[in-house]
């Protein structure tokens, strides 16, 4: 027990640090040093002049979000509520609508996110199985009434001006880098096995049909659950 | 009789006395619990005290450190989960036995109608608060208490708000007569009293208070005669609000308990949650966490000491102290996110896996932190108005700190070696070679130098950790407690359920309870867990280890000088945050 306890004690001061007065000239010595290095070294200094200078943040910055939309300019957002749900704070509020385009069956007819409840916990994106919430890193969030905190789809969409060079650029979001999501005829099972709950009750679930080959030849990507 | 006795305490196995054997037979029992939890022994109201006084002053059980009262009300229980007896609430003293590096849970059942208990106020003086929170939250009284008033909520509060059946939409409204009402404040000065009184009253929104606390002091002159500190006004609910929220939701909570150190607290928490789960997080999420843990601890301590610096008017320091603090805000921002609310921590894992850069980029802080811990050390360390300031003031005899139930650098300042990292090694902690420092002194420059020491020690166990920082994955591959990863959520059915039965139902946790401690910034940070089986936790408490520090504040500063209280609350580093939750 005593071999990993270090006891710290007080240094006892010698005579000239008693003294007083030469201690006092180390310890200006110490912070003109500082004084002077900084001077010479105006740019690489630890504070930073907000507005006129800006922090740079991480790629996976929190701040305000964004609905990812398709190549054809709709949400990406199929209102499944798993973000809602996700949300520790209940800041978001969906509704959702069955969608003209037969293909893409449900979308939100509400996307409202509170900013002024909103913890930026980024719990939404991680929750999205479809790829459509992202976070930027916009983080001057101030707003002149409550009402105007709620951003609803037309502020919340995606806007080039997000990603522009004058924009705050992504933040936090599911992957860095080239989207996950296979285009039909990539698809491979990884083998994760299924829910012993929905095993046990027989649930079949369909796998993703394999696609039509590309060329005859191609042997099948998916084999049979 | 004494196997049921011996049991819990295994190992290493404890033998109580023949005299107390006989006398606590078969109104102690020992309760059968899982390897991860700490042993419990059980009793009832009427033992209790005989109980309390055994555990502690048995040599063989020793239990001298009071850590923690989590107080849980079973009537929303699930059928074979309910109490069988017709109990409702429970009473569960936490202790820490300081020679026997080994914790305890004792337990009381008690009924529905009118829950009371003796104080054990007489046993561990550490009681007072936590009885007091007790009382507060869950209406359990407490006979003999000193002063049981409420602590987090104020007196305009009617009932007790953790208890399930109280309807938590209700608002109480708080007029200035709610708050703490003293007798010392109503004092008036005595005409006997040659030298005349006055009473001073201090925060809850003073500079040097670092949050909101409030203290009451009488004062003669410049001396303080006596002394009451009350805390709440930072109070929202966390505990309320974590039986709502799934356990994966509870994190974004804990960031705000320790602001000054919020990775410690997610870390500690999800390792809470593992341990009930009994999953194993991989090798590089544990190396991840300690060594954010330790850059956490680092931060948090130059906070305090740099504040408390300037509280004393060593304005300099504040800013040198803060620059390494900036850079390492810096490197949790790219981990995580975010500067202060990080929400890394995940049950199984952490949210993301540490940027690519990790290992270079925390080697390339430490010579920063060095430099200015430097530059702190040669302003301070020897400064004859430091000395005069800190030397002997906010004195905590090794006795007291014990019996006030301290813990981290406060309790190794004044001179016992116990540290979670060390006596109960979690994460990382085992496998790496640090020292404990500790003080014997007990004073305000004892706590400094212990923190300086501290630093030096959590940057030698990052240094060794980041020295072969293990490769693989960040996270558990048990899908059934943290999400997928997205490739497989966006291609496959099978990974999309999992995700889907995460985020809807939460991860479902065995039903059981628990008590889990990490070493926060400021101390033990237990968690005391209950889990009904759903997706949402039963009952959460946090042991936050400023709680203590600050109850036994009012006694460290009486016949000191107000100028010394105000160095002594810096140097014990109270958070506001983890103190009211």
């Amino acid at each position: 027990m005593a071999a990993r306890v270090v006891t710290v004690t007080a240094p006892t001061p010698t005579l000239l640090e008693r003294l007083y007065l030469p201690e006092v000239f180390k310890g200006l010595a110490r912070t003109f040093r500082h004084l002077a290095k900084n001077l010479a070294n105006m740019k690489g200094l630890p504070t930073i002049q907000y507005p006129e200078m800006r922090r740079k943040y991480s790629e996976r910055f929190r701040g305000r979000h964004i609905l990812k939309t398709r190549e054809d300019g709709t949400l990406a957002c199929v209102a499944c509520y798993m973000c809602e749900t996700a949300c520790p704070a209940d800041c978001i509020k969906i509704e959702a609508g069955e969608h003209p385009v037969l293909a893409y069956e449900k979308y939100p007819t509400v996307f409202e996110i509170d900013m002024l409840r909103c913890v930026f916990c980024g719990y939404c994106v991680d929750a999205c199985p479809k790829d459509a919430i992202w976070m930027t890193k916009d983080y001057e969030l101030a707003f002149f009434d409550r009402r105007s905190a709620v951003l609803g789809i037309p502020e919340l969409t995606e806007k080039p001006s997000d990603t522009g060079p004058d924009g705050p650029g992504y933040g936090y979001r599911p992957y860095e880098g080239e989207s996950p999501m296979r285009k039909a005829g990539q698809f491979e099972p990884s083998g994760l096995p299924l829910l012993p709950a929905l095993a046990e009750r027989g649930l079949a679930i369909n796998r993703m049909p394999p696609p039509p080959p590309p060329k005859p030849a191609a042997p099948p990507a998916a084999k049979a659950p | 009789m004494s196997a049921t006795l011996a049991n819990p305490f295994a190992p290493p196995s404890i033998s109580f006395g023949p005299v107390l054997e006989q006398k606590l037979a078969g109104r102690v029992t020992a309760e059968p619990r899982p390897a991860s939890d700490i042993p419990t022994l059980v009793t009832d109201a009427a033992t209790l005290k005989e109980a309390a006084l055994f555990l502690r002053d048995d040599p063989a059980a020793a239990y001298d450190l009071f850590l923690d009262l989590a107080s849980v009300d079973r009537s929303k229980l699930p059928g074979d989960l309910a109490p069988k007896d017709k109990t409702r609430f429970q009473a569960n003293y936490i202790l820490y036995s300081t020679k026997r590096n080994e914790h305890l849970r004792l337990r009381v059942n008690l009924p529905a109608k009118e829950p009371a208990v003796p104080s054990l106020v007489g046993v561990w003086p550490a009681a007072n608060w936590f009885e007091r929170e007790a009382w507060d939250l869950m209406g359990i009284r407490f006979e003999g208490h000193p002063n049981l008033q409420r602590l987090l909520t104020h007196n305009g509060f009617v009932g007790h708000a953790l208890r399930k059946d109280y309807d938590k939409k209700q608002r109480w409204l708080c007029t200035e007569e709610d708050l703490l009402q003293t007798e010392l404040a109503a004092k008036t000065d005595d005409p006997a009293d040659m030298f005349e009184t006055m009473t001073l009253n201090f925060g809850p929104s003073h500079p040097t208070t670092h949050g909101t606390l409030r203290v009451v002091m009488r004062v003669d002159g410049e001396k303080i005669v006596a002394a009451e500190s009350e805390c709440g006004y930072l109070h929202r609910c966390f505990e309320g609000m974590s039986e709502t929220h799934t356990w994966v939701q509870v994190v974004p909570y804990t960031d705000r308990l320790n602001y000054c150190s919020p990775m410690i607290n997610g870390n500690g928490y999800v390792r809470a949650v593992e341990q009930m789960l009994g999953v194993d997080v991989p090798p590089r999420a544990k190396a991840a966490r300690t060594v954010l843990n330790e850059f956490s601890r680092i931060m948090d301590h130059l906070v305090c000491i740099a504040a408390n610096l300037v509280d004393l008017g060593a304005l300099t320091n504040f800013w040198y102290a803060f620059q390494p603090r900036e850079e390492i805000y810096g490197l949790l921002e790219a981990c995580c996110g975010a500067r202060l609310t990080s929400s890394y921590a995940r049950i199984g894992g952490l949210a993301k896996d540490v940027p690519e850069n990790f290992v270079e980029w925390s080697r390339s802080l430490l010579p920063t932190i060095r430099d200015r811990m430097a530059d702190v050390d040669g302003l301070i360390t020897k400064n004859k108005i430091a000395w005069n300031r800190m030397r002997g003031t906010g004195v905590v005899s090794k006795e007291h700190a014990i019996a006030w139930g301290f813990t981290g650098p406060s309790l190794r300042a004044s001179g016992v070696a116990y540290d979670v990292r060390k006596d109960k090694p979690y994460e990382m902690y085992g496998d790496v070679d640090f020292d404990v420092p500790i003080s014997t002194d007990g004073d305000n420059l004892a706590r400094y130098l212990v923190r300086m020491e501290e630093m030096r020690q959590s940057m030698r166990i990052i240094e060794q950790i980041l020295a072969r920082f293990p490769k693989g994955p960040i996270n558990s591959d048990d899908y059934r407690v943290i999400l997928p990863p997205k490739e497989m959520v966006y291609n496959e059915m099978e990974a999309l359920i999992y995700h889907f039965k995460l985020v809807f139902e939460g991860v479902k946790v065995p039903p059981g309870e628990i008590y889990s401690y990490t070493e926060g910034a400021n101390g033990e940070l237990g968690y005391s867990l209950v889990s009904d089986g759903s997706g949402f936790p039963y009952r959460i408490k946090v042991r936050p280890p400023c709680f203590p520090l600050f109850a036994a504040f009012e006694h460290v500063i009486k016949g000191g000088m107000v100028s010394d209280a105000v160095a002594t609350l810096g140097s014990l580093n109270i958070i506001a945050g983890e103190l009211d939750r």
